[in-house]
């Protein structure tokens, strides 16, 4: 049953409709904690005892169109995504899910990330974003005299 | 090899297809895309980011186009996830196309995450104007 329900790309089409819906229903009242459904660019992010690791799946932009900045342990990503140029006459548009526009997202980042040292690097269309942890707050063992 | 060798060759063969379908049916998230046809064509773009040109398999099977991709983002090996909007590192999506796109004709490019799908009307269904003669 579990297989009937998971495993199938159903729900990517819901999250699809969803997402597309809620393009459409902005402007409604929404939780004010809620993240925005579908914001882009999509984040994942992981950790290291050595670092924090941030991806932002940003493809098809300029990489100086691309501004990574840290302040008071706020990671922020601020970006333009240009429209693709029109087709020059007659032409008609079928679809238009791809996300077009400026975009800015945040992340809070844990208190023993080193600000001094984030490295950031733009690879197929992914925003890697390397933040390093502070060497004192990395696990260590203590020697006992 | 006798007759019945091949006969069952020709049975993998088709259980092989079958999987090849249920394969597609693995869990992926369906890249958003654009689509815009003018007088040559269709041009379809399409979102697949962290996808390398390896990693792409686009196939033309009778009137379907398949647009699978494998995305691969460079990670320590001992990263431990905490948060993650991109559920699945793999994208596919199909489309059909009418017998007026020549298929063998398709152009595609990949750049920064971005597939780009140029795909050309056939000569005799592009639309022409047609000359009315007066007598």
């Amino acid at each position: 049953m579990s297989d009937f329900f998971f495993g199938l790309p159903l729900f990517d089409d819901f999250e699809r409709l969803q997402r597309q819906m809620t393009n459409l229903l902005t402007g409604a009242p929404v939780s004010i904690r809620a993240g925005r459904f579908g914001a882009f660019p999509p984040i994942n992010l992981g950790s290291t005892d050595d670092s924090v690791e941030i991806v932002a799946f940003a493809p098809g932009i300029d990489p100086a169109k691309l501004e990574v900045t840290v302040d008071k342990g706020l990671l922020t990503i601020n970006g333009e995504r240009e429209a693709a140029p029109d087709a020059e006459g007659e032409s008609r548009s079928y679809a238009r899910e791809r996300f077009t526009g400026s975009f800015r997202r945040a992340v809070e980042l844990p208190r023993d990330a080193d600000p001094d040292n984030v490295r950031a690097r733009y690879v197929n269309g992914c925003l890697i974003v390397t933040v390093g942890k502070r060497e004192s707050s990395k696990p260590r063992s203590i020697a006992i005299q | 090899m006798n007759d019945k060798t091949q006969v069952t060759e020709r049975d993998t063969s088709a259980v092989a297809q079958r999987t090849g379908e249920r394969s597609s049916k693995t869990p992926a998230v369906v890249p958003a895309v654009d689509v815009v046809e003018d007088k040559h064509g269709i041009t379809l773009w399409a979102d697949l980011p962290g996808v390398t040109r390896e990693n792409l398999d686009l196939r033309v099977e009778g009137p379907n186009l398949f647009i699978e991709a494998e995305a691969t983002v460079p990670m320590p090996a001992e990263l431990r996830v905490h948060h993650t909007e991109m559920q699945q590192p793999r994208f596919a999506r199909a489309f059909t196309l009418s017998a007026d796109f020549d298929t063998a004709q398709i152009d595609a490019s990949l750049k920064d995450g971005v597939l780009k799908l140029t795909i050309p009307r056939r000569e005799e269904a592009r639309p022409r104007r047609i000359d009315v003669s007066v007598d």
